[in-house]
């Protein structure tokens, strides 16, 4: 019996340790987020359900309760459209951004001479891809695609997919520069993504007489779940907190307000990630159930 | 020469149209690049032309000119600004590193309290736009009496989500089996940090490098409100403020782009230091 117990202390203090070190590590991380990011997001909330004035000497808080979130949805005639029109575009884009850079990386995965060259070359848009580069080329006209007016695409669109949707669907196409600069970093996690499956299964295939097509659709596409997962993810957040964005335009714009404040701004803010959150939630969701069944099934 | 000649014939056609393609695709991926140089050598006429052009035709280095003599005119020189943000950029960029690898290692390979609460905190913390929650900073910076100090530059960018985020992806894709190789062999938790983990992350180590120091190097929100004294705060800050001061005025825009191709350089020598690391594959580590 005390060899029992003896024996569940040992196993109590391993897990302890092991816990421990996981603390430790964890440690420095968990301190700056408590202090840089969990507060201050803490903060928001608290800001988003008062009406904050700037006083000499500080800030003054009326609550206000919910009016905020009141106000976005009731009194902002911007706020409500432009966030459903943005995510309209999004829901498009993004699906659009995963693909192609899973296209591409396949591409860049095959041999070829200077292939090296290339990697680098599609990763090179990430370095301006945020702040005042991209948004001087876009006042410069060089996000622009000429031919979309020269041969008058739009009618085409219109006829195929539907009013309602025709206008998104040329919004997406008119951003195709964008996709293009957007799709680096997700183009490097796949490539990376790729590394790590293993060379012998493909030969095992080829042996058992697969063709390239079937591998890819049995190999290369179930081990990179987890990375089209990541990607998704990383893109969604890529878009959502780009700085041209118009809502975000929109928030900033509010946050000097002197009637609405940093207050309406928070309350803005919070509805935005609600909306991002739930995207999100869905995402995930739908892959864990797609890497559980595959988990299942090996 | 022979040897080379059949060295393409090997080539196939489909390798052909794999090489064209991406010619086409890069030569458009690398125009923006080309369009930063060609514009801060642009002559002030050519930079009202209407239409624009994309290409200099007079190349000039008046614009620099101006832009170093309205330099020296400010109270602090900058060289001044310059050494700030080299120092702030290396030490976010070295702690940002170690943190979040720390962090990212345990995260992946561990089990311990919190675990779950910790993973969903990062995705959701991803999400939140960094300008609503400046001012709450703003007031723990000024709480913590971090103002006017290096450490105000460096710690509100330390604990970076995003970081974290890619890191687990990479490091939860390490086989267990090498660490476990490593705890029977003897190794310490740290040892299998140093010795294993790290290096064999070093792609996403590289890849997070040059994010962080992209974002490090461009922010100008540091400085705006958490730097009071003027010797404090970085070149970014600097550029923005001698051009927000010129925005409609014509004599600003040369400045404005000779400014922008400076600041987009040291972004460039980066990225060309790291991305041999960021692409080299995991072929080699003796993953498979």
């Amino acid at each position: 019996m005390s060899k029992l117990t003896a024996h569940r202390k040992e196993a109590l203090r391993y897990h302890m340790k092991q816990y421990g070190t996981g603390m430790m590590f964890m440690l420095p991380w968990i301190i700056g987020f408590l202090i840089f990011v969990a507060i201050p997001v803490g903060w928001s909330i608290f800001m988003s359900l008062h009406k904050v004035a700037v006083v000499p000497g500080g800030f003054q808080y009326t609550w206000l309760g919910f009016q905020n979130y009141k106000d976005a949805f009731l009194k902002d005639s911007i706020f409500p459209i432009e966030m459903i029109t943005y995510f309209q575009e999004m829901l498009l884009m993004v699906p659009i951004i995963v693909i192609f850079a899973l296209l591409i990386a396949l591409l860049l995965n095959q041999q070829f001479p200077g292939r090296f060259l290339f990697r680098a070359l599609f990763f090179l848009p990430v370095i301006f891809a945020t702040g005042q580069v991209l948004s001087e080329l876009f006042t410069q006209g060089a996000g622009d695609i000429p031919f979309l007016e020269q041969y008058n695409l739009e009618p085409l669109v219109r006829q195929y997919v539907g009013g309602e949707l025709a206008l998104t669907v040329m919004e997406v196409l008119g951003r195709i520069v964008l996709i293009l600069w957007y799709s680096g970093v997700q183009i490097l996690i796949f490539i990376a993504g790729f590394q790590t499956i293993s060379p012998s299964i493909y030969e095992a295939v080829r042996i058992d007489g697969a063709s390239p097509w079937d591998s890819f659709w049995k190999i290369t596409l179930p081990s990179s779940l987890p990375f089209i997962s990541l990607n998704m993810l990383y893109t969604i957040i890529d878009l959502f907190t780009f700085p041209m964005n118009p809502v975000l335009a929109h928030i900033r714009e509010n946050m000097f307000k002197v009637n609405t404040g940093y207050g309406y701004a928070s309350a803005l803010a919070w509805i935005y990630f609600a909306f991002i959150f739930v995207l999100i939630g869905i995402v995930l969701a739908l892959f864990n159930r797609s890497l559980r069944q595959r988990g299942r099934r090996s | 020469m022979i040897a080379r000649l059949r060295k393409l014939r090997q080539v196939s056609p489909f390798q052909i149209v794999l090489v064209t393609v991406f010619t086409a695709l890069a030569a458009f991926m690398s125009l923006p690049i080309i369009f930063i140089f060609s514009h801060a050598f642009k002559p002030k006429n050519e930079l009202f032309l209407f239409p624009p052009r994309f290409l200099v035709q007079h190349p000039t280095i008046h614009n620099f000119e101006v832009l170093l003599l309205h330099a020296s005119n400010a109270t602090v020189p900058f060289t001044r600004y310059l050494f700030n943000s080299l120092l702030v950029v290396s030490l976010t960029l070295f702690s940002v590193i170690v943190v979040s690898t720390m962090a990212a290692y345990v995260l992946a390979k561990y089990k311990f309290h919190f675990k779950g609460l910790i993973l969903s905190l990062i995705t959701l913390s991803l999400m939140f736009a960094p300008e609503t929650v400046s001012i709450p900073r703003y007031l723990i910076i000024n709480g913590l009496g971090l103002n006017n100090t290096y450490f105000g530059h460096i710690l509100p960018s330390l604990a970076s989500p995003v970081a974290v985020f890619m890191l687990v992806g990479f490091i939860s894709q390490i086989p267990n089996d090498l660490m476990e190789a490593a705890r029977i062999d003897g190794a310490s938790h740290l040892g299998i940090f140093t010795r294993i983990v790290l290096p064999l992350s070093v792609p996403a180590v590289a890849t997070i490098s040059i994010l962080t120091f992209q974002t490090v190097w461009g922010d100008v929100e540091t400085s705006t409100l958490f730097m009071q004294k003027e010797a404090m705060r970085t070149l970014p800050f600097y550029v923005n403020s001698l051009l927000s001061g010129l925005q409609n005025n014509v004599a600003g825009q040369n400045m404005a782009a000779a400014a922008g191709l400076l600041i987009f350089i040291p972004n460039l020598i980066i990225f060309l230091l790291f991305q041999r690391k960021v692409l080299e594959t995991m072929v080699h580590s003796g993953i498979k």
